[in-house]
């Protein structure tokens, strides 16, 4: 899954092309489409209550 | 016992001491008679052993002494350096081994430039701003989403616990990964270290370097130049949260970002989650509005178009119109029906063809002739 900062990256883009360009009707909803759907993914990730805590030798010794 | 010794007693070879005697006994003398003090001398002949243990000759114009002071009580300090004026408070004694007295240093204090501390914190300073390290141009930007923050703290202290109360309320999108480390005390400037270098090859985003608080002494393995050299080298934004106002360290100095307090850090390391949260909102409105303004533009496109298409074609068949003109009056010119008005005729057979020679019209033929304003039954004679 990509990080919340590509989401968010790709989703200003997204908006923006959206807002500036003349675009044909089925590049516009595949657009639309695709910002729905990665800002459901970014609720969900904005959603996620907890911290995960490690310390470095649990990581070292896995 | 105490300082009478009775010489005769020593005065015949029988009577003779040996030198582990005499030297022990001088030590005895020498510590009941010097309680520990303070003497002001110069440095000469500073050396520090691997041990950790230093050994250097306090001096004035009249005298010298050796002295030693060992890692335990030195650990905090930066060594001193030779022609320096220092206070020591030190236990006056004989080192057996060699018959040497010498004084066994407790606490060493410079009166050159704010004392030793200082000293050492210019001398490093000076040496990281040759190299460029503490440029402002250095300083990286923090990331706006980091997925992980790596800590680098005292595993059971307030600081962990205030980093992670912060970064949980904020950002717990992110992973904390939490490597202990020694922040005080003897082995603290090895062990931040060797923290340091085991972040370096985790894929982290973000490094808080903290501790609480503490006197200048407690920060003092965040002042030495190989762990600033060490924070500078960091591949990733580092924030310092080591010292208070008053004591900035070289660690905060070479640090991306300087922080008041770990908690202070662990913010300036994350975004707000409920401002994500509404930025999230406003892009989706934005997604919105944009696909319905998206929308209207194809159909006042497709408007557009077809205005440019209905007018194409009209300029066309206008244009075909004045064509269609023009060929008529050149047809019209070249009409037969020109000709007969001229007072010519045709003559055409029955089934309409064109009868042009003689042999065509043998007598009693009917024909029909065509003049201009109409047509005549015929028949040759």
């Amino acid at each position: 899954m990509p990080g919340f900062g590509e989401q968010m990256e790709r989703l200003e883009a997204i908006v923006r092309k959206l807002e500036a360009e003349d675009l044909d009707l089925d590049e516009a909803l595949k657009l639309f489409e695709e910002g729905v759907e990665r800002l459901r993914v970014a609720r969900e990730q904005l959603a996620q209550a907890e911290l995960k805590v490690k310390k470095v030798l649990e990581i070292e010794s896995r | 016992m105490g300082a009478s010794v009775d010489l005769f007693s020593a005065a015949s070879a029988e009577g003779a001491w040996t030198v582990g005697e005499v030297t022990k006994r001088a030590r005895a003398v020498i510590e009941a008679g010097l309680p520990p003090l303070w003497v002001r001398g110069e440095i000469a002949g500073f050396k520090a052993w691997r041990s950790g243990h230093w050994y250097f000759s306090l001096r004035d114009k009249a005298a010298q002494i050796r002295c030693a002071m060992f890692a335990k009580q030195n650990f905090r300090l930066p060594p001193p350096t030779d022609g320096m004026q220092v206070f020591v408070f030190a236990r006056p004694s004989i080192y057996e081994e060699k018959g040497d007295f010498q004084l066994t240093v407790l606490e060493l204090l410079s009166t050159d430039q704010g004392g030793l501390w200082k000293l050492a914190f210019e001398k490093a300073k000076a040496a990281l701003t040759k190299d460029g390290l503490l440029d402002p141009a250095r300083k990286r930007r923090l990331p706006l989403f980091p997925r992980r923050i790596a800590v680098v703290t005292s595993p059971d202290g307030a600081v962990l616990r205030d980093i992670q109360a912060v970064v949980g309320r904020r950002w717990p999108l992110a992973e904390l990964i939490v490597v202990p480390a020694q922040v005080q005390g003897a082995k603290a400037e090895a062990s931040v270290c060797s923290a340091l270098n085991r972040i370096r090859r985790l894929p982290v985003d973000v490094l808080i370097v903290g501790r609480g608080g503490g006197s200048i002494e407690d920060l003092w393995a965040f002042n030495t130049e190989r762990v600033a050299r060490a924070v500078a080298a960091m591949p990733m934004p580092v924030i310092s949260a080591i010292g208070h106002e008053t004591d900035v360290t070289l660690c905060d100095l070479v640090a991306d970002l300087r922080a008041p307090t770990p908690s202070a850090a662990a913010e300036a390391a994350t975004p707000d989650r409920s401002e994500i949260r509404q930025a999230c909102d406003a892009l989706g409105q934005r997604l919105a509005r944009a696909l319905r303004t998206a929308s209207r533009h194809v159909v006042e496109r497709l408007n557009r178009t077809s205005d440019r298409l209905t007018r194409c074609m009209e300029y066309r068949l206008e244009k075909s119109g004045a064509r269609l003109t023009a060929h008529g009056a050149r047809l019209d010119a070249l009409s037969p029906l020109k000709v007969l008005a001229r007072g010519y005729a045709v003559a055409r057979d029955q089934q309409g063809a064109v009868l042009k020679s003689v042999g065509q019209l043998p007598p009693g033929k009917e024909f029909r002739l065509r003049v201009t304003d109409g047509e005549v039954d015929a028949r040759v004679r």
